[in-house]
Protein backbone atom coordinates (compact mmCIF):
# COMPACT_ATOMS: atom_id res chain seq x y z
CA UNK A 1 0.00 0.00 0.00
CA UNK A 2 1.56 3.27 -1.16
CA UNK A 3 0.01 6.81 0.56
CA UNK A 4 -1.38 9.75 -0.90
CA UNK A 5 2.01 11.51 -0.90
CA UNK A 6 3.81 8.69 -2.62
CA UNK A 7 0.82 8.12 -5.16
CA UNK A 8 1.33 12.21 -5.27
CA UNK A 9 4.77 12.11 -6.25
CA UNK A 10 4.61 8.59 -8.45
CA UNK A 11 1.90 10.85 -10.54
CA UNK A 12 4.17 13.64 -11.00
CA UNK A 13 7.48 11.62 -12.17
CA UNK A 14 5.27 10.01 -14.67
CA UNK A 15 4.00 13.09 -16.33
CA UNK A 16 7.54 14.49 -16.28
CA UNK A 17 8.93 11.42 -17.67
CA UNK A 18 6.20 11.78 -20.31
CA UNK A 19 6.93 15.80 -21.31
CA UNK A 20 10.72 14.95 -21.18
CA UNK A 21 10.65 11.88 -23.89
CA UNK A 22 7.75 13.68 -26.18
CA UNK A 23 10.00 16.94 -26.46
CA UNK A 24 13.65 14.58 -26.63
CA UNK A 25 11.85 12.28 -29.88
CA UNK A 26 10.30 15.74 -30.98
CA UNK A 27 13.89 17.56 -31.04
CA UNK A 28 15.11 14.25 -32.93
CA UNK A 29 13.13 14.51 -35.67
CA UNK A 30 13.57 18.07 -35.79
CA UNK A 31 17.47 19.11 -35.26
CA UNK A 32 18.72 15.75 -35.79
CA UNK A 33 17.14 13.45 -38.41
CA UNK A 34 16.15 16.77 -39.96
CA UNK A 35 12.65 14.97 -41.19
CA UNK A 36 10.65 17.67 -43.06
CA UNK A 37 7.57 15.88 -42.04
CA UNK A 38 8.15 16.23 -38.26
CA UNK A 39 5.81 18.50 -37.46
CA UNK A 40 3.10 16.18 -38.41
CA UNK A 41 4.77 13.11 -37.32
CA UNK A 42 5.32 14.20 -33.63
CA UNK A 43 5.32 18.21 -33.37
CA UNK A 44 7.06 19.60 -29.92
CA UNK A 45 4.45 19.05 -26.98
CA UNK A 46 4.92 23.05 -25.88
CA UNK A 47 4.03 23.96 -29.34
CA UNK A 48 0.57 21.99 -28.63
CA UNK A 49 0.28 23.71 -25.97
CA UNK A 50 0.36 26.95 -27.26
CA UNK A 51 -2.06 25.87 -30.30
CA UNK A 52 -4.70 24.59 -27.61
CA UNK A 53 -4.04 27.80 -25.63
CA UNK A 54 -4.80 29.81 -29.10
CA UNK A 55 -7.86 27.72 -30.08
CA UNK A 56 -9.40 27.44 -26.57
CA UNK A 57 -12.86 28.71 -27.07
CA UNK A 58 -13.17 26.74 -30.40
CA UNK A 59 -11.44 22.90 -29.20
CA UNK A 60 -14.15 23.95 -25.83
CA UNK A 61 -16.95 24.59 -27.66
CA UNK A 62 -16.33 21.70 -30.49
CA UNK A 63 -15.57 19.43 -27.62
CA UNK A 64 -18.21 20.39 -25.49
CA UNK A 65 -20.56 19.67 -28.34
CA UNK A 66 -19.62 15.99 -29.25
CA UNK A 67 -19.11 15.27 -25.39
CA UNK A 68 -22.65 16.24 -24.79
CA UNK A 69 -24.31 14.34 -26.99
CA UNK A 70 -22.13 11.21 -26.37
CA UNK A 71 -22.84 11.60 -22.94
CA UNK A 72 -26.73 11.25 -23.56
CA UNK A 73 -26.22 8.11 -25.45
CA UNK A 74 -23.90 7.13 -23.05
CA UNK A 75 -26.41 6.98 -20.49
CA UNK A 76 -28.83 6.15 -22.62
CA UNK A 77 -27.42 2.96 -23.70
CA UNK A 78 -26.21 2.25 -20.09
CA UNK A 79 -29.81 2.58 -19.08
CA UNK A 80 -30.99 -0.41 -21.78
CA UNK A 81 -27.68 -2.11 -20.85
CA UNK A 82 -28.73 -2.35 -17.48
CA UNK A 83 -32.37 -3.51 -18.09
CA UNK A 84 -31.57 -6.36 -20.55
CA UNK A 85 -29.37 -7.52 -18.03
CA UNK A 86 -32.02 -7.49 -15.88
CA UNK A 87 -34.48 -9.28 -18.27
CA UNK A 88 -31.97 -11.78 -19.28
CA UNK A 89 -31.22 -12.60 -15.76
CA UNK A 90 -35.33 -12.96 -15.06
CA UNK A 91 -35.81 -15.43 -17.96
CA UNK A 92 -33.01 -18.27 -18.96
CA UNK A 93 -35.41 -18.74 -21.86
CA UNK A 94 -34.88 -14.50 -22.85
CA UNK A 95 -31.06 -14.62 -21.95
CA UNK A 96 -30.77 -17.68 -24.61
CA UNK A 97 -33.09 -15.94 -27.54
CA UNK A 98 -31.07 -12.28 -26.60
CA UNK A 99 -27.40 -13.33 -25.97
CA UNK A 100 -26.75 -14.26 -29.67
CA UNK A 101 -28.82 -11.05 -31.13
CA UNK A 102 -26.42 -9.19 -28.88
CA UNK A 103 -23.49 -10.17 -29.61
CA UNK A 104 -24.38 -10.50 -33.50
CA UNK A 105 -24.68 -6.63 -33.27
CA UNK A 106 -21.49 -6.33 -32.03
CA UNK A 107 -20.22 -7.55 -35.24
CA UNK A 108 -21.07 -4.22 -37.64
CA UNK A 109 -18.36 -2.41 -37.44
CA UNK A 110 -19.19 1.43 -36.30
CA UNK A 111 -17.79 2.67 -38.85
CA UNK A 112 -20.63 0.86 -41.33
CA UNK A 113 -23.09 1.41 -39.27
CA UNK A 114 -22.82 5.48 -38.26
CA UNK A 115 -23.91 6.23 -41.93
CA UNK A 116 -26.54 3.68 -42.07
CA UNK A 117 -27.81 5.32 -39.07
CA UNK A 118 -27.45 8.67 -40.41
CA UNK A 119 -29.17 7.95 -43.37
CA UNK A 120 -32.04 7.24 -41.32
CA UNK A 121 -31.75 9.80 -38.66
CA UNK A 122 -31.01 12.50 -40.84
CA UNK A 123 -29.80 14.44 -37.88
CA UNK A 124 -26.20 14.90 -36.41
CA UNK A 125 -27.11 15.15 -33.12
CA UNK A 126 -29.44 11.68 -33.19
CA UNK A 127 -26.92 9.89 -35.19
CA UNK A 128 -24.54 10.73 -32.61
CA UNK A 129 -26.39 9.76 -29.00
CA UNK A 130 -27.57 6.67 -31.05
CA UNK A 131 -24.06 5.40 -31.75
CA UNK A 132 -22.67 6.22 -28.82
CA UNK A 133 -25.82 4.62 -26.94
CA UNK A 134 -25.15 1.67 -29.29
CA UNK A 135 -21.43 1.10 -28.31
CA UNK A 136 -22.42 1.65 -24.38
CA UNK A 137 -24.94 -1.28 -24.06
CA UNK A 138 -23.13 -4.06 -25.32
CA UNK A 139 -20.27 -4.04 -22.40
CA UNK A 140 -22.77 -2.83 -19.75
CA UNK A 141 -25.22 -5.65 -20.37
CA UNK A 142 -22.74 -8.44 -20.82
CA UNK A 143 -21.11 -6.67 -17.25
CA UNK A 144 -23.89 -6.61 -15.35
CA UNK A 145 -25.65 -10.33 -16.37
CA UNK A 146 -22.34 -11.67 -15.12
CA UNK A 147 -22.46 -10.05 -12.05
CA UNK A 148 -26.10 -11.08 -11.23
CA UNK A 149 -25.44 -14.65 -12.63
CA UNK A 150 -22.45 -14.53 -9.62
CA UNK A 151 -24.73 -13.93 -6.50
CA UNK A 152 -23.47 -16.35 -3.89
CA UNK A 153 -26.55 -19.01 -3.61
CA UNK A 154 -26.49 -18.57 0.29
CA UNK A 155 -27.71 -14.57 -0.11
CA UNK A 156 -30.17 -15.98 -2.52
CA UNK A 157 -31.43 -18.72 0.20
CA UNK A 158 -31.60 -15.80 2.99
CA UNK A 159 -34.20 -13.49 0.82
CA UNK A 160 -35.79 -17.06 0.25
CA UNK A 161 -35.87 -18.22 3.87
CA UNK A 162 -37.72 -14.66 4.11
CA UNK A 163 -39.93 -15.44 1.14
CA UNK A 164 -39.03 -12.22 -0.27
CA UNK A 165 -40.75 -11.22 -3.36
CA UNK A 166 -39.26 -11.14 -6.58
CA UNK A 167 -39.18 -7.10 -6.68
CA UNK A 168 -37.59 -7.00 -3.32
CA UNK A 169 -34.72 -9.40 -4.29
CA UNK A 170 -33.55 -7.53 -7.46
CA UNK A 171 -33.59 -4.31 -5.57
CA UNK A 172 -31.89 -5.75 -2.26
CA UNK A 173 -29.75 -8.34 -3.61
CA UNK A 174 -29.40 -8.71 -7.37
CA UNK A 175 -28.58 -5.20 -8.29
CA UNK A 176 -26.24 -3.87 -5.50
CA UNK A 177 -24.26 -6.78 -5.66
CA UNK A 178 -23.63 -6.31 -9.41
CA UNK A 179 -22.80 -2.57 -8.94
CA UNK A 180 -19.31 -3.46 -9.45
CA UNK A 181 -19.86 -5.46 -12.37
CA UNK A 182 -21.59 -2.57 -13.92
CA UNK A 183 -19.66 -0.01 -13.10
CA UNK A 184 -16.70 -2.15 -15.05
CA UNK A 185 -18.46 -2.11 -17.93
CA UNK A 186 -19.28 1.58 -17.88
CA UNK A 187 -15.51 2.20 -17.33
CA UNK A 188 -14.91 0.25 -20.75
CA UNK A 189 -18.07 2.08 -22.34
CA UNK A 190 -17.12 5.59 -21.48
CA UNK A 191 -14.30 6.45 -23.50
CA UNK A 192 -15.80 4.08 -26.40
CA UNK A 193 -18.31 6.21 -26.51
CA UNK A 194 -16.61 9.10 -27.02
CA UNK A 195 -14.60 7.84 -29.79
CA UNK A 196 -17.94 6.77 -31.37
CA UNK A 197 -19.37 10.11 -31.24
CA UNK A 198 -16.13 11.56 -33.04
CA UNK A 199 -16.66 8.90 -35.50
CA UNK A 200 -19.79 10.09 -36.13
CA UNK A 201 -18.83 14.04 -36.12
CA UNK A 202 -16.17 13.13 -39.11
CA UNK A 203 -19.57 11.88 -41.50
CA UNK A 204 -20.25 15.22 -42.06
CA UNK A 205 -20.97 16.91 -38.81
CA UNK A 206 -21.15 20.68 -38.96
CA UNK A 207 -19.42 20.72 -35.49
CA UNK A 208 -18.09 18.85 -33.14
CA UNK A 209 -14.23 17.64 -32.27
CA UNK A 210 -14.47 15.38 -35.15
CA UNK A 211 -15.08 18.05 -37.78
CA UNK A 212 -11.73 20.12 -36.15
CA UNK A 213 -9.98 16.95 -36.45
CA UNK A 214 -10.49 16.79 -40.15
CA UNK A 215 -10.43 20.36 -41.38
CA UNK A 216 -7.30 20.52 -39.57
CA UNK A 217 -6.01 17.44 -41.43
CA UNK A 218 -7.19 18.80 -44.77
CA UNK A 219 -6.38 22.26 -44.35
CA UNK A 220 -2.79 21.02 -43.04
CA UNK A 221 -2.70 23.00 -39.55
CA UNK A 222 -0.78 20.19 -38.18
CA UNK A 223 -0.86 22.41 -34.78
CA UNK A 224 -4.55 22.39 -34.72
CA UNK A 225 -4.41 18.94 -35.61
CA UNK A 226 -2.30 17.84 -33.10
CA UNK A 227 -4.23 20.10 -30.22
CA UNK A 228 -7.74 18.36 -31.50
CA UNK A 229 -6.22 14.75 -30.76
CA UNK A 230 -5.07 15.76 -27.17
CA UNK A 231 -8.46 17.34 -26.68
CA UNK A 232 -10.06 14.10 -27.81
CA UNK A 233 -7.69 11.97 -26.20
CA UNK A 234 -8.80 14.47 -22.48
CA UNK A 235 -12.28 13.65 -23.20
CA UNK A 236 -11.99 9.79 -23.17
CA UNK A 237 -9.96 10.36 -19.78
CA UNK A 238 -12.27 12.15 -18.79
CA UNK A 239 -15.24 10.48 -18.68
CA UNK A 240 -13.41 7.50 -17.26
CA UNK A 241 -12.46 9.33 -14.88
CA UNK A 242 -16.15 10.66 -14.19
CA UNK A 243 -17.51 6.93 -14.50
CA UNK A 244 -14.69 6.37 -11.41
CA UNK A 245 -16.02 9.22 -9.52
CA UNK A 246 -19.78 8.08 -9.26
CA UNK A 247 -18.25 4.85 -8.54
CA UNK A 248 -16.64 6.02 -5.18
CA UNK A 249 -19.83 7.52 -4.55
CA UNK A 250 -22.31 4.67 -5.53
CA UNK A 251 -19.82 1.89 -3.44
CA UNK A 252 -19.02 3.28 -0.06
CA UNK A 253 -18.15 -0.54 0.82
CA UNK A 254 -15.73 -0.77 -1.65
CA UNK A 255 -13.36 1.81 -0.46
CA UNK A 256 -10.85 -0.83 0.47
CA UNK A 257 -10.32 -2.17 -2.59
CA UNK A 258 -10.65 1.21 -5.03
CA UNK A 259 -7.52 2.62 -2.94
CA UNK B 1 -22.14 -8.11 27.43
CA UNK B 2 -23.32 -5.36 30.05
CA UNK B 3 -25.95 -4.34 28.02
CA UNK B 4 -27.86 -7.62 28.29
CA UNK B 5 -28.87 -6.45 31.69
CA UNK B 6 -30.28 -3.41 30.84
CA UNK B 7 -32.73 -5.40 28.55
CA UNK B 8 -33.68 -7.83 30.76
CA UNK B 9 -36.89 -6.75 30.89
CA UNK B 10 -37.88 -6.92 27.32
CA UNK B 11 -37.96 -11.18 27.31
CA UNK B 12 -39.58 -13.52 29.57
CA UNK B 13 -36.81 -15.05 30.63
CA UNK B 14 -37.01 -19.13 31.40
CA UNK B 15 -37.95 -20.48 34.60
CA UNK B 16 -35.31 -23.49 35.40
CA UNK B 17 -37.55 -24.24 38.90
CA UNK B 18 -40.65 -25.52 36.79
CA UNK B 19 -40.70 -28.38 34.77
CA UNK B 20 -41.19 -27.07 31.25
CA UNK B 21 -44.35 -28.34 29.32
CA UNK B 22 -43.34 -30.86 26.27
CA UNK B 23 -45.00 -29.24 23.79
CA UNK B 24 -43.89 -30.83 20.20
CA UNK B 25 -42.48 -27.79 17.90
CA UNK B 26 -41.29 -29.23 14.79
CA UNK B 27 -42.17 -32.95 14.17
CA UNK B 28 -40.28 -34.45 11.81
CA UNK B 29 -41.83 -37.74 9.95
CA UNK B 30 -40.46 -40.77 8.53
CA UNK B 31 -38.31 -38.02 5.96
CA UNK B 32 -35.71 -39.42 3.35
CA UNK B 33 -33.97 -37.68 1.02
CA UNK B 34 -32.32 -38.72 -2.39
CA UNK B 35 -29.99 -37.27 -4.76
CA UNK B 36 -30.39 -37.98 -8.03
CA UNK B 37 -27.14 -37.89 -10.07
CA UNK B 38 -27.25 -35.74 -12.62
CA UNK B 39 -25.36 -37.31 -15.11
CA UNK B 40 -27.08 -40.92 -14.41
CA UNK B 41 -24.54 -41.97 -11.79
CA UNK B 42 -25.68 -43.94 -8.34
CA UNK B 43 -28.44 -41.75 -6.60
CA UNK B 44 -26.93 -40.89 -3.06
CA UNK B 45 -29.25 -41.11 -0.01
CA UNK B 46 -28.58 -38.54 1.86
CA UNK B 47 -31.52 -39.38 4.79
CA UNK B 48 -33.07 -42.30 5.54
CA UNK B 49 -36.47 -42.96 7.42
CA UNK B 50 -35.46 -39.70 9.93
CA UNK B 51 -38.04 -39.49 13.04
CA UNK B 52 -37.63 -36.94 15.45
CA UNK B 53 -39.82 -34.62 17.89
CA UNK B 54 -38.51 -31.26 18.70
CA UNK B 55 -40.06 -29.58 21.59
CA UNK B 56 -41.07 -26.52 21.89
CA UNK B 57 -38.21 -23.88 23.27
CA UNK B 58 -36.11 -26.73 23.35
CA UNK B 59 -32.07 -26.63 22.24
CA UNK B 60 -31.89 -29.56 19.96
CA UNK B 61 -28.29 -30.43 17.95
CA UNK B 62 -27.90 -32.24 15.27
CA UNK B 63 -24.42 -33.89 15.55
CA UNK B 64 -22.48 -36.03 13.11
CA UNK B 65 -19.81 -36.53 10.58
CA UNK B 66 -19.86 -34.49 7.13
CA UNK B 67 -21.98 -36.10 5.13
CA UNK B 68 -24.27 -37.46 7.74
CA UNK B 69 -27.42 -35.10 6.24
CA UNK B 70 -27.38 -32.89 9.24
CA UNK B 71 -27.36 -29.88 6.74
CA UNK B 72 -29.98 -31.61 4.63
CA UNK B 73 -32.00 -32.30 7.11
CA UNK B 74 -31.84 -28.34 8.46
CA UNK B 75 -32.74 -27.34 5.00
CA UNK B 76 -35.40 -29.91 4.82
CA UNK B 77 -36.93 -27.95 8.22
CA UNK B 78 -36.10 -24.63 6.47
CA UNK B 79 -37.72 -25.49 3.72
CA UNK B 80 -35.01 -24.95 1.51
CA UNK B 81 -35.08 -28.47 0.46
CA UNK B 82 -37.90 -30.99 -0.23
CA UNK B 83 -37.79 -34.47 1.06
CA UNK B 84 -38.04 -37.18 -1.33
CA UNK B 85 -40.38 -38.57 1.31
CA UNK B 86 -41.71 -38.37 4.66
CA UNK B 87 -43.09 -34.71 5.84
CA UNK B 88 -42.06 -32.36 8.17
CA UNK B 89 -44.48 -30.49 10.11
CA UNK B 90 -44.86 -27.55 12.39
CA UNK B 91 -47.04 -27.52 14.68
CA UNK B 92 -49.36 -28.99 12.38
CA UNK B 93 -48.12 -26.92 9.68
CA UNK B 94 -46.30 -27.37 6.56
CA UNK B 95 -42.75 -25.93 6.72
CA UNK B 96 -43.69 -23.96 3.35
CA UNK B 97 -46.50 -22.05 5.55
CA UNK B 98 -44.10 -21.56 8.75
CA UNK B 99 -41.51 -19.79 5.99
CA UNK B 100 -44.22 -17.82 3.92
CA UNK B 101 -45.41 -16.25 7.66
CA UNK B 102 -41.41 -15.64 8.37
CA UNK B 103 -41.43 -17.61 11.36
CA UNK B 104 -37.57 -19.05 10.45
CA UNK B 105 -34.79 -17.58 11.20
CA UNK B 106 -31.67 -18.95 9.91
CA UNK B 107 -28.47 -18.20 10.89
CA UNK B 108 -25.52 -19.69 7.91
CA UNK B 109 -21.79 -21.26 8.15
CA UNK B 110 -20.66 -18.09 6.66
CA UNK B 111 -22.19 -14.39 7.91
CA UNK B 112 -24.08 -14.06 4.90
CA UNK B 113 -24.07 -10.66 4.97
CA UNK B 114 -24.53 -7.90 2.17
CA UNK B 115 -21.67 -5.84 1.77
CA UNK B 116 -23.51 -2.94 0.57
CA UNK B 117 -24.81 -2.62 4.07
CA UNK B 118 -23.80 -1.18 7.26
CA UNK B 119 -24.19 -3.54 10.16
CA UNK B 120 -27.55 -1.70 10.55
CA UNK B 121 -28.85 -2.39 7.75
CA UNK B 122 -27.80 -5.94 7.51
CA UNK B 123 -29.99 -6.31 11.00
CA UNK B 124 -33.02 -4.04 9.45
CA UNK B 125 -32.92 -6.26 6.11
CA UNK B 126 -35.46 -8.81 7.60
CA UNK B 127 -37.98 -6.18 9.01
CA UNK B 128 -38.01 -4.08 5.56
CA UNK B 129 -39.34 -7.04 4.61
CA UNK B 130 -41.96 -7.60 6.96
CA UNK B 131 -42.91 -4.70 6.06
CA UNK B 132 -42.57 -2.48 9.42
CA UNK B 133 -42.63 0.90 9.87
CA UNK B 134 -39.28 2.72 10.18
CA UNK B 135 -38.89 4.35 13.77
CA UNK B 136 -40.36 0.57 14.66
CA UNK B 137 -37.10 -0.91 12.88
CA UNK B 138 -34.46 1.64 14.10
CA UNK B 139 -35.30 0.72 17.72
CA UNK B 140 -35.49 -3.07 17.05
CA UNK B 141 -32.29 -2.81 15.18
CA UNK B 142 -31.01 -1.18 18.24
CA UNK B 143 -31.72 -3.56 20.60
CA UNK B 144 -30.55 -6.54 18.42
CA UNK B 145 -27.44 -4.71 18.28
CA UNK B 146 -27.07 -4.60 22.10
CA UNK B 147 -27.93 -8.24 22.32
CA UNK B 148 -25.37 -9.40 20.37
CA UNK B 149 -22.73 -6.63 21.37
CA UNK B 150 -22.52 -4.80 18.94
CA UNK B 151 -23.88 -1.22 19.47
CA UNK B 152 -20.84 0.69 18.51
CA UNK B 153 -20.30 -1.26 15.13
CA UNK B 154 -23.81 -0.31 13.57
CA UNK B 155 -22.41 2.03 11.21
CA UNK B 156 -19.42 -0.28 10.18
CA UNK B 157 -19.70 -2.02 6.88
CA UNK B 158 -19.38 -5.97 6.86
CA UNK B 159 -15.35 -5.70 5.60
CA UNK B 160 -14.45 -3.83 8.80
CA UNK B 161 -15.60 -6.42 11.55
CA UNK B 162 -14.07 -9.47 12.48
CA UNK B 163 -15.44 -13.01 11.65
CA UNK B 164 -16.73 -13.14 15.07
CA UNK B 165 -18.55 -9.69 15.18
CA UNK B 166 -19.85 -10.85 11.36
CA UNK B 167 -21.27 -14.13 12.67
CA UNK B 168 -23.01 -11.95 15.53
CA UNK B 169 -24.12 -9.70 12.82
CA UNK B 170 -25.65 -12.71 11.77
CA UNK B 171 -27.25 -13.81 14.43
CA UNK B 172 -28.47 -10.93 15.41
CA UNK B 173 -30.52 -10.21 11.85
CA UNK B 174 -31.79 -13.78 12.34
CA UNK B 175 -33.29 -12.88 15.86
CA UNK B 176 -34.55 -9.31 14.24
CA UNK B 177 -37.88 -10.56 13.00
CA UNK B 178 -38.38 -12.25 16.51
CA UNK B 179 -39.24 -15.70 14.99
CA UNK B 180 -40.32 -18.37 16.18
CA UNK B 181 -37.75 -20.90 15.21
CA UNK B 182 -33.62 -20.30 15.40
CA UNK B 183 -32.33 -22.21 12.90
CA UNK B 184 -28.50 -22.20 12.73
CA UNK B 185 -25.87 -24.26 10.28
CA UNK B 186 -22.77 -24.66 12.45
CA UNK B 187 -22.39 -21.06 12.57
CA UNK B 188 -19.33 -20.91 14.60
CA UNK B 189 -16.99 -23.62 12.76
CA UNK B 190 -15.47 -20.99 10.85
CA UNK B 191 -14.25 -19.60 14.28
CA UNK B 192 -11.19 -19.44 16.16
CA UNK B 193 -11.62 -21.70 19.63
CA UNK B 194 -11.52 -18.37 22.04
CA UNK B 195 -14.29 -16.77 19.84
CA UNK B 196 -16.26 -19.63 19.51
CA UNK B 197 -16.25 -20.54 23.20
CA UNK B 198 -17.41 -16.65 24.17
CA UNK B 199 -20.05 -16.60 21.47
CA UNK B 200 -21.59 -20.17 22.92
CA UNK B 201 -21.78 -18.32 26.31
CA UNK B 202 -23.85 -15.25 24.41
CA UNK B 203 -26.17 -17.63 22.64
CA UNK B 204 -27.06 -19.23 25.83
CA UNK B 205 -28.22 -16.16 27.30
CA UNK B 206 -29.64 -14.83 24.08
CA UNK B 207 -31.45 -18.21 24.08
CA UNK B 208 -32.54 -18.07 27.69
CA UNK B 209 -34.01 -14.83 27.21
CA UNK B 210 -35.73 -15.20 24.07
CA UNK B 211 -36.99 -18.50 24.73
CA UNK B 212 -36.58 -19.81 20.94
CA UNK B 213 -36.66 -23.21 19.78
CA UNK B 214 -33.39 -23.69 18.59
CA UNK B 215 -32.24 -26.35 15.93
CA UNK B 216 -28.39 -26.34 15.54
CA UNK B 217 -26.02 -28.07 13.51
CA UNK B 218 -22.27 -28.86 14.50
CA UNK B 219 -19.54 -31.84 13.96
CA UNK B 220 -17.77 -30.75 17.56
CA UNK B 221 -19.19 -32.79 20.14
CA UNK B 222 -18.17 -30.71 22.92
CA UNK B 223 -20.07 -27.74 21.73
CA UNK B 224 -22.90 -29.88 21.08
CA UNK B 225 -22.96 -31.11 24.66
CA UNK B 226 -22.23 -27.58 26.11
CA UNK B 227 -25.19 -25.72 24.00
CA UNK B 228 -28.30 -28.26 24.09
CA UNK B 229 -30.80 -30.08 25.93
CA UNK B 230 -30.97 -32.68 23.63
CA UNK B 231 -27.83 -34.06 20.95
CA UNK B 232 -29.44 -36.00 18.25
CA UNK B 233 -26.44 -37.85 16.40
CA UNK B 234 -26.77 -38.86 13.14
CA UNK B 235 -24.58 -41.29 11.37
CA UNK B 236 -23.51 -41.44 8.07
CA UNK B 237 -24.44 -43.60 4.38
CA UNK B 238 -26.78 -43.14 4.55
CA UNK B 239 -27.81 -40.21 6.94
CA UNK B 240 -29.85 -41.94 9.74
CA UNK B 241 -30.56 -41.19 13.55
CA UNK B 242 -28.51 -43.49 15.76
CA UNK B 243 -28.85 -42.06 19.17
CA UNK B 244 -30.48 -39.10 20.97
CA UNK B 245 -28.98 -37.89 24.13
CA UNK B 246 -30.58 -36.15 26.63
CA UNK B 247 -28.35 -33.63 28.31
CA UNK B 248 -29.21 -33.31 32.12
CA UNK B 249 -26.35 -30.71 33.26
CA UNK B 250 -27.80 -27.40 34.78
CA UNK B 251 -28.47 -24.58 33.61
CA UNK B 252 -27.37 -21.49 33.32
CA UNK B 253 -24.59 -23.48 31.92
CA UNK B 254 -20.50 -21.27 32.09
CA UNK B 255 -17.65 -22.62 31.19
CA UNK B 256 -17.26 -23.93 34.38
CA UNK B 257 -20.00 -26.58 33.25
CA UNK B 258 -16.97 -27.87 30.91
CA UNK B 259 -15.20 -29.33 34.02
CA UNK B 260 -17.76 -31.06 35.27
CA UNK B 261 -17.31 -34.92 35.05
CA UNK B 262 -20.65 -35.37 33.97
CA UNK B 263 -19.88 -32.70 30.55
CA UNK B 264 -17.11 -35.70 29.73
CA UNK B 265 -19.27 -38.41 30.83
CA UNK B 266 -21.74 -37.20 28.00
CA UNK B 267 -18.87 -36.81 25.34
CA UNK B 268 -17.95 -40.23 26.00
CA UNK B 269 -21.41 -41.25 25.86
CA UNK B 270 -21.48 -39.42 22.58
CA UNK B 271 -18.33 -40.74 20.85
CA UNK B 272 -19.38 -44.30 21.79
CA UNK B 273 -22.36 -43.90 20.37
CA UNK B 274 -20.50 -43.15 16.79
CA UNK B 275 -18.49 -46.49 17.41
CA UNK B 276 -21.73 -48.41 17.67
CA UNK B 277 -22.31 -47.41 14.20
Amino acid sequence: MIDKKEKYIVNLVWTMGIVVVWELIAFFLDQVVHDPMAEAKLPYLHNIIVSIAHNFTELISAAGLTFSRAFIGFALGATIGVMLAIIMSLSKIAEKIALPYLILSQMIPVLGLAPIIFTLARNMNTSRIVIAAYITFFPVAINMLSGMNSVESDKKELLYSYAAKKKSVYCKLMIPYSLPYLFAGLKIAAPMSITASILVDMLGSSGGIGVKLLYALYSGTKDVFWASVITSALMGIISYFIVIFFERICMPWRKQVVQ
Amino acid sequence: MNMLNEIDMEFKERDYSKPREEKTEIKIDNVSMIFQDKKGGEPVTALKNVNLDIREGEFISLLGPSGCGKTTLLRIIADLLQPSEGTVTVRGETTRDIRLQKKYGIVFQNPVLYDWRTVRRNVCMPMELLGMKKPERTSQVSKMLDLVGLSEFGQNYPYELSGGMQQRVGIARALAINPEILLMDEPFSALDEFTREKLHIDLLKIWRKTNKTVVFVTHNISEAVFLSDRVVVLSPHPGRVSAVIDINIPRPRDMESKQTPEFYDYITKIRNSFEGV
